[in-house]
């Protein structure tokens, strides 16, 4: 149980995979302007990562480390074919909007750099586990940031017209990305010190017994 | 007059100012400039040598197939992951265990595989790109413009880490808001 309470927090805010390591970051910072997008990219990074490493977590371990590498962008690149035929189904017109960053999504480090590093190390219930809450922590992520964006630079939410009056229209620009993930990243590592302060003040009280 | 110009067109196709394709792995090397340097010019060999893989790609690869594009792109930036290290390990085998690590953090990265993506999708607009030198051409500029963004990031890495900037925003997050003023200085210019 407290294995996977770490797990959780690992994912979602202890280490999240965009704002602490900041992984996976390009598609955010240049698709994340709209909540459209966003949608599309968590729905295609949710499916490819999780599939690819379900299949990949079956390669030998024993092979040599640049051969496992290998196999796994390869399958992760497999993975993408029908992932892509779905997305074309469930999100017109989103492909075409991404572009070059949705096949990028199928080489993501938590595939090619983190599997070998942090998760094939795991036992495999523990991996998947630990695996679903650092793909929900990049889809929050995403979602957020594309949520905030589009209100700040078009004035909508999800296409529709919102009653904002401080369209920031700097903000859908690559460089309005940069800005705003910087910022994301600030307030995330302030909420967590934060947390791990209170966590260390309410250690370091005395226990206070009734003998 | 000619070297301004071109600075600017390097800077506006820029990688990483334009399309932030590889700032995560600027941002990994960072911490130390002899890494930055060599992960730069690791990756400028992975996007010269591997827009040659992607010129015979889309030379060849039937319209129908081109959802297969990046499995066959994967395929070539693999073989040449593994002909790197060959070559490394054949060219000096007590450095091999040193330098090895610049080539696993360059082969499968968005700076590579974005630009295999950005040269493709530039000559299937434009047809007269559709050619070998053209294709080479972006390759080695994309290498060159990720080289440029290491080091106007190294020009600045030491104040953004300073204990001047606040301890939430040191590191990573400072860097980013630099990264994007930086960014719209260029899209200014363009």
């Amino acid at each position: 149980m407290n294995n996977r309470k770490t797990s959780v927090f690992d994912g979602i805010l202890g280490d999240n995979m965009v704002l602490s390591s900041l992984m996976v970051i390009s598609p955010v910072i240049i698709c994340g302007d709209t909540l459209k997008n966003a949608e599309a990219l968590s729905y295609a990074f949710t499916s490819v990562t999780i599939l690819s490493m379900l299949i990949a977590s079956f390669v030998p371990k024993k092979l040599p480390y640049t051969v496992k590498i290998i196999i796994y962008a390869m399958i992760s690149s497999l993975v993408y074919i029908p992932v892509k035929v779905a997305t074309q189904e469930f999100y017109r017109g989103a492909i075409d909007r991404i572009g070059i960053y949705f096949p990028l999504l199928a080489v993501n480090s938590l595939i090619v750099l983190q599997s070998e590093a942090k998760f094939f190390r795991m036992p495999r219930a523990k991996m998947f586990f630990s695996l679903f809450f650092y793909v929900v922590g990049f889809d929050i992520v995403m979602l957020l940031t594309g949520l905030i964006r589009e209100l700040l630079a078009y004035g909508t939410i999800n296409g529709r017209v919102a009653d904002v009056d401080l369209p920031v229209s700097g903000l859908s620009q690559p460089f309005g990305g940069f800005i705003f993930l910087g910022l994301m990243c600030g307030l995330y590592r302030w909420i967590r010190s934060l947390v791990s302060r209170e966590k260390k003040e309410m250690r370091s009280e005395p226990n206070v017994s009734d003998n | 007059m000619f070297l301004i110009t071109d600075l600017i067109a390097l800077l506006a196709a820029n990688l990483i100012l334009t399309q932030a394709l590889g700032t995560s792995t600027l941002f990994i090397a960072a911490g130390n400039r002899k890494n930055l340097i060599w992960t730069a010019c690791t990756i400028t060999v992975f996007t010269t040598v591997g827009s040659v893989a992607a010129y015979i790609t889309d030379r060849n690869l039937p319209e129908k197939y081109s959802d297969y594009s990046l499995l066959i792109y994967t395929l070539s930036v693999g073989i040449l992951y593994v002909i790197l290290l060959s070559a490394l390990y054949f060219i000096s085998r007590d450095n091999f265990a040193k330098t090895r690590k610049y080539i696993h953090v360059s082969a499968f990265n968005c700076a590579v595989m974005g630009t295999l993506f950005t040269i493709s999708r530039k000559a299937s607009e434009d047809s007269s790109l559709m050619n070998l030198g053209s294709y080479i051409r972006a390759g080695f500029e994309a290498g060159i413009g990720f080289i440029l963004a290491a080091v106007i990031l190294t020009a600045a890495y030491r104040k953004l880490n300073s204990v001047k900037v606040p301890a939430s925003f040191r590191g990573f997050p400072a860097m980013l808001i630099y990264l994007g003023i930086i960014s719209m200085a260029v899209y200014a210019l363009k």
